[in-house]
């Protein structure tokens, strides 16, 4: 056993020995960690809950429709307008920031599909490899459209849940050969079920390569659709107003003519989804930091009065051989092992608070191992920061004078 | 020698206040000798004992701890000789009070450099020295004041120091607990080890082998009284 061990050992004995003391010391630490616990658990907890607001409304995309009306709603019938190219697509790519992913789409009402003896007519997709995570859109089999399938202009397609369970009612489509318009189609992918909303149904959708579509299936260049993800939501109406200003420059829209596309971005809501939250959980951080500040001056303001009760001990561990260090150190254990003490009931009190507001339904908490982490270095740099003045102090006491009581 | 003192000088300053202590103080202590320094309160005895503990150090002056001059010495040094070579009994006795005798005897391996191998059995050795293998577990709150003066001298004794320093270790104490540890002080110097014994009680003093007075910050009368066991006048002229 190692000299720091022995001390270690000796403090943590000294401790238990004196459990109000330990307990007086590290109540204003648990609270602080407590309240920095809740924080955590509550903003992740949140900001997951704003993740899945994001991607199940799509808040972080921008889209571009062909033709110049306003289009909130997606339009009910094939139009036929020809006035987005995949052109336009890596123009905003190449020239416009803030901008993650891309992809140009062109689609079609009516297509036929046949498996075997099962058939089905559903909504075709033609999209580029970017396009399930512009969408947020996983897979629940298979694989996705990738850039080889899009350079051979492969005949391969994703099903959607719809149409998957149309022509498979078994399961194990991917690997079959279907029909699309009578041309064989290798099924590469099953996307996961979206879940009706009551604009349409997601689900009844076959995607297939942009390539493959504009090549071989509807034999032209131009799109229904661009769709992009931003990097940063809250430059979404600055980065649209770019998008739609490049666009004029490329489609020669002259001063005073209306635009031929509709740049449709998401509504504030992803603001609200964000700021609220935002402001919550930078004003418990706050609450938390101070809560800690307190706690570590609660530990330091009662260990100097500790090393003033207990000089005469420090005189003697200095008459049977403690060195200034080793008395430096033992303050310094002291202190930490009571902010560590103070963190573990902390952190329990913390998250059982955060657990309780999410069973109540006041707010959303996730529990994972961040406030622990959090705790442990809150705890560390607390117990070592405000140990230091008490551990000086008690290390730097004339030994002579403390023995006779003449150093307090 | 155990101890070689040669006119050592400390002054204290209180503010503008200069007192000076010991003016000159030269003697030397041979091993296994047990000397009791006496001298009124104020003649500097504590001084010189604190200095003799490595716990002070001297203005000027030499002195030589089993050979060794520590006067320029670390911390690290001073603190390591104090833990292995000198042994501390006080008058308050200084046990840590929530703390068992067993646990109070083993706190000097704390300070040791080996950390003192199997510390238990040590300590229990060393209280079953001073008879109190019964009281092991006994916080110092349940004992007589007799039987904590005698965990403290068990811990004085835990790392096997040559030298013994015992501030008016008796001073506390009825006169039956006094006795008994003076019986148990006469056994260590028996067992090889020196002994200083501070004391202002000319009784207890008589129980040493020699007898140093102090007074003024010097040494007033050096007496081996082994010789004259029974010569015990107060106040007996020096005999240099």
């Amino acid at each position: 056993m190692s000299r720091t061990h022995r001390i270690g050992r000796d403090v943590l004995a000294s401790l238990l020995s004196h459990k109000q003391r330990a307990f007086l010391m590290m109540l204003g630490v648990a609270v602080g960690v407590a309240v920095l616990s809740a924080v955590i658990a509550i903003g992740q907890g949140t900001s997951a809950r704003v993740m899945e607001l994001v991607e199940t409304h799509n808040l972080d995309m921008i889209m571009v429709r062909a033709g110049g009306d306003v289009q909130v709603f997606a339009p009910t019938a094939d139009r036929g307008l020809s006035t987005l190219f995949p052109e336009d697509a890596r123009a905003i790519e190449k020239e416009i920031p803030n901008i993650d992913l891309i992809s140009g789409t062109q689609n079609k009402r009516g297509i036929n599909l046949v498996y075997e003896d099962r058939s089905a007519i559903t909504r075709m997709f033609g999209v580029e490899p970017d396009w399930a995570d512009v969408r947020h859109r996983s897979l629940v089999a298979g694989e996705f459209i990738s850039n080889a399938d899009m350079a051979s202009m492969a005949r391969v397609a994703v099903l959607g849940d719809t149409v998957a369970k149309a022509l498979f009612p078994e399961g194990g489509a991917v690997g079959r050969t279907i029909r699309v318009e009578n041309e064989p189609y290798v099924v590469k992918g099953v996307f996961t079920l979206v879940g009706s909303t009551s604009e349409e149904d997601f689900d009844d959708r076959i995607v297939i390569p942009y390539t493959t579509s504009a090549r071989r299936l509807l034999n032209r260049p131009f799109l229904e659709q661009i769709v992009m993800r931003v990097t940063d939501t809250s430059r979404i109406p600055e980065t649209a107003e770019r998008v739609r200003a490049l666009l004029r420059v490329r489609h020669n829209i002259g001063q005073g003519r209306p635009d031929d596309f509709f740049v449709r971005e998401p509504q504030n809501v992803a603001d609200a989804a964000f700021r609220t939250p935002k402001m919550l959980f930078s004003l418990m951080a706050a609450i938390s930091i101070v809560a800690l500040i307190g706690g570590g001056l609660v530990i330091m303001n009662l260990m100097l009065i500790a090393v003033s009760q207990r000089t005469r001990e420090i005189g003697l561990r200095r008459a049977i051989g403690a060195r200034a260090a080793d008395i430096t150190q033992q303050f310094l254990m002291e202190s930490l092992f009571v902010a560590l003490m103070g963190g573990v009931v902390g952190v329990a009190l913390g998250l059982i608070v955060a657990w309780g507001l999410d069973a109540a339904g006041l707010v959303v908490s996730r529990i994972t191992w961040v406030p622990f982490v959090a705790a442990v270095a809150a705890c560390t740099v607390v117990g070592l920061v405000f140990g230091v003045q008490p551990a000086r102090k008690a290390a730097q006491l004339d030994p002579a004078a403390s023995l006779s009581g003449r150093a307090a | 020698m155990m101890i070689e003192v040669a006119n050592l000088t400390k002054t204290f300053r209180r503010g503008t206040v200069e007192t000076e202590v010991l003016k000159g103080v030269t003697f030397s202590v041979p091993h296994g000798e047990f000397i009791a320094i006496m001298g009124a309160s104020g003649s500097g005895k504590s001084t010189l004992l604190n200095i003799l503990g490595l716990l002070d150090r001297p203005d000027s002056g030499t002195y030589l701890l089993d050979g060794t001059d520590y006067s320029g010495a670390s911390d690290e040094d001073r603190s390591a000789a104090r833990n292995r070579k000198i042994g501390f009994v006080f008058q308050q006795f200084h046990l840590l009070d929530r703390a068992s005798a067993v646990r109070n005897v083993m706190l000097p391996l704390l300070y040791a450099e080996d950390g003192g191998g199997d510390g238990i059995a040590r300590a229990g050795r060393a209280l079953d020295a001073v008879g109190l293998s019964h009281r092991r577990n006994h916080l110092p709150s349940e004992l007589s004041g007799g039987e904590q003066q005698r965990v403290a001298i068990a811990r004085a004794l835990i790392n096997d120091p040559r030298l013994i320093l015992a501030d008016e270790a008796t001073g506390n104490l009825d006169s039956v607990s006094g006795a008994e540890v003076l019986d148990i002080f006469r056994r260590i110097v028996e067992e090889g080890r020196t002994l200083v014994l501070i004391t202002h009680d000319r009784e207890v003093a008589k129980r040493a082998d020699r007898i140093l007075t102090l007074g003024e910050g010097r040494i007033l009368a050096d007496d081996d009284i082994r010789s004259r066991a029974t010569d015990a006048r107060p106040g007996a002229a020096p005999a240099t």
